[in-house]
């Protein structure tokens, strides 16, 4: 146990860079989500079948093929990321198509009376979206959301590959020097569950604050 | 107020209204009755645009929507067709996440940017006149069905519209409840709101409509006056269908 007392504020800034990368790439993801859920429910054919096939190649790829193609692929072209910088992007692209559908099905939920009454007021469709839709289906949204997120927090582990000294390559770098595993592990394993734990528990108070209405 | 002239509306193959004519004058509470799938909700919600005209035009307060004209140009006299008619509709379509006050003045605000001072003043008053101020911050899931459609009344007349279209305003709710949303209606009517209501209680449209409109399969089959339409109705049909209520 000592070997874990000893390096455990190395440990803890790896637990730091595996949220940082999480919330940015969830805070991305987000933003990539509800563009291409909207382009999917609402663009012209060109920019649907955009959508689709961003979202068909991202769900049909693994994420650490995501993760190499971004930081080493790109290599290829001259384009070299730092290894933190490829993660954000790699993951806010990977993690974006998923909540896109999420969200998709979400606005789809929302009765057309919702447009209909919202439109009968003499709103634009912007307007109904933005005011009447969108917080409706963000309600609905957010559980199915919240595995996503915790799934990312897991799936950071991944970007250790790139170098990225998150937790998973912080225990490995102290394996390295102590030719120990279990304690390492275990060690991270359990921050692992802390921090799902943490994520589930802020999601659970989110959903009741918006479900105030039910 | 309303002027409707050779509308004509079909679903791909399905024509549900045929060359309808139909005038409605300034303060005049017109009751639209028929069977169901005789095109009356869907009459209704032509006016204002809800549904897109296959043919003819529709005139509201002196703003023209024709059907041949383009998309686009279409689109924005419908939008301006909107800011005169207000709609209450079979299953209320209140906003959930919104509370009772927040539904009424929402329009006022993202449409006619009114300030949230000026509109809560507003929605109040028109939530005491349908009975339901000390529900203002309740969201509409804790409402009953009547409450509920009386909070989308004081919606549609926030927006002080030339005309108020109901679309069976009391069909989804319990019989015992129709009664509070009726009385509301009635009321309107004897301030001299300019109706089109759609409906199935016979009793009510007796009592409130100056003039009854019959629609039958797409057309207006008969209109006239209550007395006369349901003492002496002329067509068949019309016959028919008082016989089965």
């Amino acid at each position: 146990m000592d070997v874990i007392w000893v390096n455990l504020p190395f440990l803890l800034k790896g637990a730091y860079y595996t949220l940082l990368i999480t919330i940015i790439s969830m805070f991305f993801g987000s933003i990539i989500a509800v563009i291409v859920a909207v382009a999917r429910l609402k663009g012209n054919k060109f920019i649907r079948w955009m959508a689709r096939a961003y979202v068909s190649i991202i769900r049909g790829t693994p994420t650490l093929v995501q993760i190499i193609i971004v930081y080493y692929g790109l290599a290829d072209y001259g384009l070299n990321l730092q290894p933190l910088t490829a993660a954000y992007i790699a993951l806010s692209i990977s993690i974006g198509a998923y909540l896109s559908e999420t969200l998709r099905g979400a606005i789809q939920s929302i009765p057309k009376g919702q447009y209909e009454a919202a439109y009968a007021s003499g709103m634009s469709p912007y307007q109904t979206m933005r005011r009447i839709i969108f917080p409706q289906a963000i309600r609905v949204a957010i559980p199915p959301a919240g595995n996503t997120f915790i799934g990312m927090l897991k799936e950071t582990s991944l970007v250790s590959v790139i170098t990225v000294t998150e937790l998973l390559r912080s225990a490995q770098l102290l394996i390295a020097q102590y030719y120990v595993y279990m304690p390492f592990y275990l060690a991270i394993a359990l921050m692992y569950w802390i921090m799902s734990t943490g994520f589930s528990f802020v999601l659970e108070r989110i959903e009741k604050r918006l479900s105030i209405y039910d | 107020m309303i002027n409707i002239n050779n509308l004509s509306k079909s679903f791909s193959t399905l024509e549900v209204l045929k060359d309808i004519n139909l005038q409605v004058n300034s303060g005049e509470v017109v009751v639209i009755l028929g069977p169901s799938g005789s095109g009356k909700s869907t009459l209704l919600r032509c006016i204002n645009g809800l549904e897109e005209l296959t043919s003819g035009t529709i005139e509201v307060s002196n703003i023209v929507v024709d059907a041949k004209k383009s998309h686009k140009e279409r689109n924005k006299q419908i939008k301006k067709v909107r800011l005169h008619t207000g709609m209450v509709f079979q299953q209320f379509n209140l906003y959930p996440h919104k509370t009772v006050l927040e539904n009424v003045i929402e329009a006022l605000l993202i449409v006619k940017k009114w300030s949230k001072n000026d509109a809560e003043i507003k929605g109040e008053t028109l939530l005491k006149r349908v009975g339901l101020i000390d529900k203002k911050d309740v969201y509409p899931s804790r409402l009953s069905g009547g409450q509920q459609q009386r909070v989308a009344i004081a919606r549609a007349l926030a927006m002080e519209p030339d005309i108020l279209l109901f679309d069976e305003p009391t069909s989804a709710l319990d019989p015992e409840l129709v009664d509070e949303v009726l009385a509301v209606i009635k009321e309107l009517a004897q301030d001299g709101m300019t109706m089109a209501i759609v409906t199935h209680e016979m009793t009510f449209a007796q009592e409130v409509a100056d003039r009854i409109v019959f629609m039958s399969d797409g057309v207006i089959v008969e209109e006239g006056p209550p007395e006369e339409f349901f003492s002496q109705p002329q067509t068949d049909r019309a016959k028919k269908f008082l016989k089965k209520m």
